[in-house]
């Protein structure tokens, strides 16, 4: 056994190593840390071997998970060391330890940079190792949102400067022919991590070319950085790569076909799986192919992978072969092969799903699902149906889940029973871990492809008896509006509640799911055996003292519910249920104890005043159309009938935030007043229990603010349309529950300015948008992310876009499934000159939940402006040619956000207005030019002249000049609502102000101008 | 990108590792300590994969700050980066990779073969003891295999060149401190 050639180490390991206990441990490493630190106070007399000794201990301290918050002084001082074995030590305890303590990084930088220059090629490695590790700690520390401000400004220092002026030191090194390919590599990786910081460092136009150059490199480690490189580079612009793609499709023909590679990079006889997988990586940046040579060449080499590939004994020849395999599948998919190569593919997939090789199980399953997301072979895919199904069974948890959900995505009307039927089967055996998922994904795919109903209500039954634990509320929610809502179903959902509750050990979901049913429909079927009123009661009852006390309201009003519909009355039964009620009144527990109450009020009215029943059965039926009658309606002498029913209802959200008195007060005042009472529409929570329970809160109308009781009283009062309504009321409070993240119209304005970002988030999905403009084109490609473990559904997105843009839209899926990401490229064409904005009408559904947005896309003005420099020669007379109105527009505008001058050049140059400086003679002037692209008017000159005042900021006085008038117009509007100061307070009213003046009537006839107006 | 590298023992104990992202300290002996968790309920015979989005989450933007955000949002891989994890057993030790969804999963599990079959030239039939002993060597040969994140070489062949250059390096300017015979008691433990 080798040691680390340092005895005090070995030692203090060792010494670590005999300890017995954690305790004992941290004593160990304190009493060192102590040690260190007093060596370290004097320093003077620490040899660079001690020093390098000390603070490899520090590192192995520091990885048992102990917190090392002294000596980075000195670790960071040995990168400056003259010999490597210290200067080494300095850069790996630097990188490691100098996460939390980047200000020291500030103090390594010209060392660092010195290394790099310098002529010692190992120490030129040291630094780019260095550089590339140390700077992703600068790049998070920046962006973290806990720093301080002090914090963020040294971050700074260390990134951006940092970068512009090391890049240039890096490149060179990549490039150079002499240096070697240890070097060339690190230096390679090391610009990648500089470019990923910021992208100015790497000059397009110049990089092209040598990206090209670099791609002929014959070592085979420097071309896998550099193939790295490449593939940073063209995430982020593929356009200016486009002659590297012939390139990359070379080398893959030499490694593949030809098998060109030095012995030591073949890797169990595969050439360089890692470049092989990296250069297909790079091509699917590439949105398409266009040579054919070039794309058959590709094609070629791509089948001989897809059919060359076998599945052998060695496992790590497996492994690697496969790498390339499946970087060869998403390749094809992503180059939108023909049908045929792409049934081929599936067939392959299918060959893998049954191997024995677990990876390749679950990596053909993986890419089996991302095949459903981007192509048409879902009928292919279909017929491996029974071997997904087996690999539910598979004992890796991981392939388990991969064929859930390959199972859930593949989901159709056509196969939606079988899916779901193997789903319910596994729920009894599967982990404890997946059942919660497992059991929304059954309950979604019922609920979406239910060849008919009383299917859907037998899954969902199914799923809480199998899985109560993980079947949430709102499920049986769901199925409790279903049947609501469905006559037809009401007769089939109490038979199978019934059912249910014969069984024993019913999970407590499940009883108040039947009690629900039963207490509403049972009535229905009274003629059957064994359903009789008091039948069902008993067998409710039965369950009493085996639930919760949030159970026990629902059971109550069961009871009630059943009473109610007994006809004709039975003495016995009611006087079985009256004294439970009784017992109940008094009962600990609150909530219980006024549903008890209120179901005694309610059952005593009723009995002394049946003819009133009637009365209020027909006034209910006015009171759903409006709430209005309510109070007008019924008189205060009416007294006990409006109390004990509004009780019914009012009881379980008032319990939970007021005491009994309060309410009771509220009852006594008129139900108009109560209205106001009522703290809290009704939300998915337990206690929407009890307004689910009577028919009372379901059947009242959605805009009656207090919930119609009398419908309750009546029992027999059904009305399906207003049930309708209002069993959907709970969704409808979900839709405003979405809350975004971050500030929307923020997030525009910031889009506005740089063309990629997040155009909207919220729990659920992000969306982001990428923007490239050329004249007076432009490509968007809107990135919409799913956030969630859960699909998101019915996924629409139209764009309402102003007349004068031409917007094309590719088509939108439906589906997003969990953790993925779909793009949607916008073509879009500036027609003519306007500010005005197109919209995003985005909606979806996540789980029961619409979720809708409304949002501005970032193709404003600005984006179809080029900036461009005009001399005083040019300036002049151009601007004095355009001689006045319609083309020369002057204005003086007040209100302006007050800005220095240099703010605002600052300003106009980030909305691609161009200052020139010293151009006007006058020094609070500023004069701006711009070209502006659109298809009316191809390319124009625009001129702008500043006048500022600088006693008064806050107004100025504007001059734009253009060839076209509406373009004079537009333009001045447009920089005109970026000056003026918009109060933070009301920023949903930022587009407001400007929009009646003098575009108006097109602001009206354009429905996204109207909107984009709203938002 | 490469997001942390992990080697721990049977029981747990952390043997190597080392973040590509910031991570605080205790974040990271938190992630040693969960994917242990899920790692040590695993038979054999099983895949390499394991699902840890639940124990890393993917990373959003909101995380990583507006800065990176115009860089990021480019690339469709950047913008929700999911967590992915291979890792492999062998003898008394456990490797694990995490990377994000830019990196093939199956190439990655070369690459701790890769790493391995450096360590064992190294060592000649390399243990869990030499790498307790000789962590700095183990972050001397990962420094040449990933950097920054990203795969620097994948012949093990030249990785051990590096290595050897460096190990003459120090050797050069270092005299090496003998080991007490009495180590070998406590070799075995």
């Amino acid at each position: 056994m080798a040691l680390s050639g340092m005895r005090g180490l070995s030692v203090f390991i060792s010494d670590v190593r005999n300890c017995q206990n954690k305790e004992v441990e941290r004593v160990r490493v304190d009493k060192e840390l102590g040690n260190i630190r007093t060596r370290f106070k004097n320093e003077k007399g620490l040899t660079p071997y001690e020093k390098k000794k000390y603070v490899w201990k520090m590192l192995y301290i520091y990885m048992l998970g102990y917190d090392v918050d002294f000596g980075h002084m000195e670790a960071v001082s040995l990168i400056s060391a003259p010999k490597y074995p210290e200067k080494q030590v300095g850069y790996i305890v630097t990188s490691c330890l100098l996460n939390e303590n980047h200000d020291f990084l500030r103090l390594v930088i010209n060392a660092v940079r010195n290394d790099i220059i310098g002529r010692n090629e190992t120490f030129q490695c040291l630094g780019l190792t260095m550089i590339a590790i140390s700077y992703s700690e600068t790049f998070r520390l920046e962006s973290m949102p806990t720093s301080s401000f002090t914090e963020k400004k040294v971050g700074n220092i260390g990134g951006r400067e940092f970068s512009e002026s090391l890049a240039p030191d890096v490149q060179k090194l990549l490039i150079s022919s002499s240096c070697r390919p240890l070097v060339r590599k690190k230096a390679a990786l090391c610009l990648l991590r500089l470019y990923r910081k910021n992208p100015d460092v790497v000059n397009v136009d110049g990089w092209s070319d040598r990206m090209t150059q670099l791609l002929d490199e014959r070592d085979m480690g420097v071309l896998t950085a550099v193939m790295s490189l490449l593939v940073a580079l063209v995430s982020n612009n593929y356009d200016a790569y486009w002659s590297c793609l012939p390139k990359c499709v070379k080398i893959l023909e030499r490694l593949a076909r030809n098998q060109d590679i030095p012995q030591e990079y073949t890797y169990y006889g595969i050439p360089s799986p890692w470049l092989q997988v990296k250069t297909m990586r790079a091509l699917q940046y590439f949105p398409t192919i266009e040579d054919p040579n070039t794309r058959r060449s590709l094609f070629e080499v791509l089948q001989r992978i897809l059919m060359g590939t076998d599945v052998v004994k060695n496992v790590n020849k497996n492994n690697a072969s496969h790498a390339v395999l499946f970087e060869a599948l998403a390749l094809v998919m992503h180059l939108d092969a023909e049908k045929e190569m792409m049934s081929q593919c599936v067939a392959l997939l299918g060959k893998f799903i049954a191997v024995r090789e677990p990876n390749i199980r679950y990596l053909g399953l993986e890419n089996m699902t991302r095949m459903l997301m981007v192509t048409d072979v879902h009928d292919i895919i279909k017929r491996h149906q029974a071997q997904i199904i087996t690999s539910l069974k598979d004992p890796d948890i991981s392939i388990r889940r991969r064929a859930l959900d390959l199972l859930y995505g593949m989901c159709d009307v056509t196969n939606a029973k079988d899916i779901v039927e193997e789903l319910l089967q596994y729920l009894s055996t599967a982990d404890f871990a997946m059942r919660e998922e497992l059991a929304l994904k059954a309950a979604i795919l019922a609920e979406k492809f239910a060849p008919d109903l009383s299917w859907y209500v037998d899954v969902i039954l199914q799923l809480i008896d199998k899985a109560g634990d993980f079947v949430s509320d709102d499920i049986w929610f769901r199925v409790v509006q279903f049947v609501t809502n469905n006559e037809d179903l009401q007769p089939y959902a109490a038979v199978k509640a019934r059912e249910y509750l014969d069984k024993p050990a019913l999970h407590e979901t499940m009883v108040k799911v039947s009690a629900y049913i039963l207490g509403e429909y049972s009535h229905l079927l009274t003629r059957r055996p064994g359903c009789s009123p008091k039948e069902i009661f008993s067998i409710v009852h039965e369950k009493l003292p085996t639930v919760s006390s949030t159970t026990v309201p629902i059971l109550l009003s069961t009871y009630a519910k059943i009473l109610m519909h007994t006809q004709p009355p039975d003495q016995e039964l009611q006087d079985h249920i009256w004294a439970i009620f009784n017992k109940y009144e008094s009962c600990i527990d609150v909530e219980i104890q006024q549903r008890a109450s209120a179901l005694i009020k309610k059952a005593e009215d009723t009995e002394v005043d049946t003819a009133e029943q009637s009365a209020i059965k027909s006034r209910a039926a006015l009171q759903q159309s409006s709430n209005a009658l309510v109070v007008t309606d019924q008189p205060p002498s009416n007294g006990s009938l409006p109390v004990g029913q509004l009780s019914l209802v009012k009881m379980p959200s008032i319990s939970s935030n007021a005491d009994a008195n309060s309410a009771d007060q509220g009852l006594t005042e008129a139900n108009g007043a109560l209205s106001r009472v009522d703290p809290q529409p009704p939300t998915p929570s337990p206690d929407l229990l009890g307004d689910l329970l009577g028919p009372l809160a379901i059947e009242a109308p959605p805009n009656a603010a207090l919930p119609s009781e009398q419908s309750s009283i009546s029992g027999l009062e059904y009305d399906p349309n207003s049930v309708d309504a209002l069993a959907l009321a709970p969704l409808d409070d979900l839709t405003n529950s979405v809350q975004p993240i971050g500030n929307i119209a923020e997030r525009f304005h910031a889009l506005c300015l740089k063309d990629s970002g997040v155009l909207y988030e919220d729990p659920y999905i992000q969306i982001g948008v990428k923007a490239e403009w050329r004249m007076h084109h432009g490509r968007l490609v809107l990135f919409l992310g799913n956030k969630s473990t859960s699909p998101l559904l019915s996924v629409q997105a139209l764009i309402l876009p102003p007349s004068h843009l031409k917007i094309e839209l590719s088509l939108v899926p439906d589906t997003i499934p969990p953790r993925a990401q779909v793009q949607i490229p916008l073509e879009v064409v500036n027609l003519r000159p306007s500010r005005d904005v197109s919209v995003l009408d985005f909606s979806y559904k996540f789980g029961s939940t619409m979720v809708n947005a409304k949002l501005r896309l970032p193709a404003v003005l600005s984006k179809f402006l080029q900036p461009i420099s005009v001399s005083s020669e040019e300036f002049f007379p151009q601007w004095r040619s355009l001689s006045g109105p319609p083309l020369k527009l002057q204005e003086v505008i007040r209100g302006v956000k007050p800005l220095s001058l240099l703010e605002m050049s600052n300003l106009f140059n980030s909305y691609r207005l161009m200052v020139s400086p010293g151009l006007d003679p006058n020094p609070n002037n500023l004069v701006a030019s711009t070209t502006f692209y659109s298809e009316s008017t191809q390319a124009m000159l625009c001129l702008i002249r500043v006048e500022t005042d600088p006693s008064d900021r806050t107004q100025l006085r504007m001059t734009v000049a253009s060839g076209d008038p509406t373009l004079t117009l537009e333009l001045k509007e447009f920089i005109k609502e970026q000056l003026v100061n918009i109060p933070m307070a009301v920023p949903a009213l930022s587009s407001i102000p400007q929009q009646p003046q003098s575009t108006f009537p097109v602001g009206l006839t354009d429905p996204g101008a109207m909107l984009s107006g709203l938002l | 990108m490469i997001r942390a590298v992990m080697v721990m023992n049977t029981q747990g104990k952390p043997r190597l590792s080392k973040f590509y992202d910031f991570m605080p300290t205790e974040k990271q002996q938190d992630l040693i300590r969960r994917v242990f968790g899920v790692l040590c309920s695993r038979a054999e015979n099983l895949s390499n994969f394991i699902e840890v989005n639940s124990i890393f989450g993917p990373v959003l933007l909101e995380e990583i700050g507006d800065e990176a955000e115009t860089l990021i949002v480019g690339t469709a891989h950047y913008l929700l980066q999911d967590t992915r994890l291979v890792y492999k057993h062998y003898a008394t030790l456990y490797f694990v990779f995490v990377f994000d969804n830019s990196e093939n999963e199956l190439a990655m599990l070369d690459l701790i073969q890769v790493f391995v079959e450096t360590l064992d030239k190294c060592f000649k039939n390399v243990c869990e003891l030499d790498i307790v002993f000789n962590f700095n060597k183990m972050h001397t040969v990962l420094d040449e295999i990933i950097l920054g994140g990203q795969v620097l070489e994948t012949s093990s062949t030249e990785v051990m060149k590096a290595v050897e250059e460096i190990t003459k390096l120090e050797k050069a300017s270092n005299s090496i401190n003998l080991v007490p015979k009495s180590m070998s008691g406590w070799q075995g433990r």
